[in-house]
């Protein structure tokens, strides 16, 4: 259940829950004035947390090792595609966002994007 | 030093047979702590807990997320005698920001080469709110053979027949199915335990049936199959999850002892069907383990799979509504979604909706799980399939001369309670 390499630019490491050491694939396209930041679960290849239990914790080093601001960008999780014969590993995007408190990212907001969206996005 | 380990009560699923098999988490991490800590185990499925006992430090060991709740409560009646309480366990580590509300001190990860620190830091007063190992498993080679002499043992017996005792051979799954957790648990990489500790251990058990808990046995078949040929000369009958769907596999299992598997039936292919055959044909019965509630599963599609059942000529069949539990795929996915309704940790039990299934209603969901429990058991009631399976292994212990009679003395006792007979007039 390999991830395909088309869905990220670059392995990104991340302090996950309890500071586990946990991975993610990483692409940042630029959209018009706004970047889109598309973190990818790697399953197999992430040996800690996922990026949706990571959530704000992942969005904020992101957003630290690559001087972007949370308010300036489009933060999106992706499901890749792994070519499983179970639907639950079928492509998914969703556009995540976050409240603000006390200088940390919180209560995470999802909305899953229409393949159409997807396609205008990337 | 005192040490009081506690396994907290859950509530079981209305309408089934209840066993009570001693539990393995607490045990083994009762291996892990130093020679000069004497452990009091209480297990309160089968026992009530003395908060008032006499200890230095209280230790809660969760397993299930329905068990939680009650191990805050536990710790609160402890702390409130003014005990210091840490926790551990699988569920522990599932739920621990919570935990950590209701805790002196939350033990993340496997416990061995640990303990000896953190009791230090408790007798010098600096108990650490949390030990967190959980990207740093100790060698697999340090794990020794639990600590099965705390076991009260007729407080597992039923009818004057003794439970299986768990054993596990090895640790980790290179797996990450879409409900389970233990890749966030154990590592996603395959820990197997050295054959001569293995080995070992089995010898220093007493039990001939045992339940080896590992999560699939199918990670490596050399592995595997050496397990098996270790295991031939030992003559324990034993219960599983899935075994390698391999003749020479099979036979080996057979040999070893392979009583019954835990084999998922996920669709009604004639692939299912011949895999349960191929179980049969080595003598190895099959209890189905049965999720309904996928996403891909309609109402019909759930109909047609418990209908399946009936055809496959399954000995066992265990049935299971999907349940988000945290650190799974299925819990990312439905979160994302906001399809979890329900966050009250005692309903995660496997038998309770507390999602939006996606082709039918919470409540149709919940009819189809009471509707396949009782279809399946119609003509026979589990107890009476599970005592097939009980005369099987009987009469191949008789065979090779390892069986041994019910124990009188306690045939009017079922986990440690008086059996109440009806006597039908």
């Amino acid at each position: 259940m390999r991830v395909p390499e088309k869905y990220y630019d670059e392995v990104f490491e991340f302090a996950g829950q309890w500071e586990v050491a946990s991975k993610c694939g990483l692409k940042i396209v630029e959209r018009g004035d706004r970047k889109v930041v598309i973190v990818t679960e790697l399953y197999q290849d992430n040996p800690g947390t996922s990026v949706t239990a990571a959530a704000g914790l992942l969005a904020a080093q992101v957003c630290r090792a690559k001087g972007l601001k949370i308010d300036e960008i489009v933060y999106l999780e992706c499901n890749p595609d792994t070519n499983s014969k179970l639907s639950f590993y079928d492509e998914e995007y969703f556009q995540v966002t976050f409240t603000e408190m006390d200088g940390k990212l919180t209560q995470p907001k999802y909305r899953q994007l229409s393949a159409e969206e997807v396609k205008a996005l990337l | 030093m005192k040490f009081k380990l506690i396994y907290p009560r859950w509530n079981k699923l209305p309408g089934q047979t209840t066993f009570n098999l001693p539990p393995h988490g607490p045990v083994v991490f009762a291996a892990t702590l130093p020679d000069y800590v004497e452990v009091s185990f209480t297990d309160e499925n089968v026992e009530a807990i003395d908060f008032d006992e006499e200890c230095d430090l209280v230790g809660i060991s969760m397993m299930l997320s329905t068990q939680v709740k009650r191990g805050w409560e536990i710790a609160g009646e402890f702390r409130k005698r003014g005990k210091q309480v840490m926790f551990g366990g699988i569920s522990t580590m599932l739920h621990a920001e919570e935990t950590m509300e209701h805790a002196d001190s939350v033990f993340l990860g496997e416990s061995e080469g640990r303990m000896e620190q953190v009791l230090e830091d408790w007798r010098n007063g600096c108990l650490k709110k949390v030990y967190n190992y959980m990207n740093q498993q100790p060698p697999i080679e340090s794990v020794g053979p639990a600590r099965r002499d705390l076991y009260k043992r007729d407080l597992y017996n039923h009818k004057g027949v003794q439970m299986v005792d768990l054993f596990h051979a090895s640790r980790g799954c290179r797996f990450s199915c879409y409900p389970c957790a233990v890749s966030y648990l154990g590592g996603r990489v395959f820990r197997p335990r050295p054959f001569e500790k293995v080995i070992e251990e089995l010898e220093t058990i007493e039990n001939n049936r045992l339940f080896i808990v590992d999560n699939s046995l199918a990670q490596n078949k050399e592995w595997e199959m050496e397990l098996f040929r270790e295991m031939i000369p030992l003559k324990k009958k034993w219960i599983s999850h899935t075994i390698e769907d391999d003749p020479k596999v099979l036979d080996l299992a057979a040999q070893a002892g392979a009583w019954y598997v835990y084999q998922a039936v996920y669709d009604t292919s004639d692939y299912i069907k011949e895999r349960v055959k191929r179980y049969h044909d080595y003598g190895i019965g099959v209890e189905g383990t049965i999720l309904l509630g996928l996403d891909n599963q309609s109402e019909d599609d759930c109909k047609r799979l418990i209908d399946f059942l009936l055809e496959i000529d399954l000995d066992l069949a265990e049935f299971t509504v999907m349940t988000p539990f945290p650190h799974t795929k299925g819990y990312d996915d439905l979160m994302r979604q906001g399809r979890i309704f329900d966050f009250d940790w005692n309903h995660y039990n496997a038998g309770q909706v507390v999602f939006q299934p996606k082709q039918m209603s919470p409540e149709k969901l919940q009819d189809l799980y009471d509707y396949a429990w009782k279809s399946f058991y119609g003509d026979e009631t589990q107890e009476s399939k599970m005592f097939r399976l009980f005369a099987k292994v009987m009469m191949r212990e008789m065979e090779d001369g390892t069986y041994r009679p019910r124990d009188r003395k306690l045939v009017n006792k079922s986990f440690g309670k008086e059996v109440v007979r009806e006597i039908k007039k």
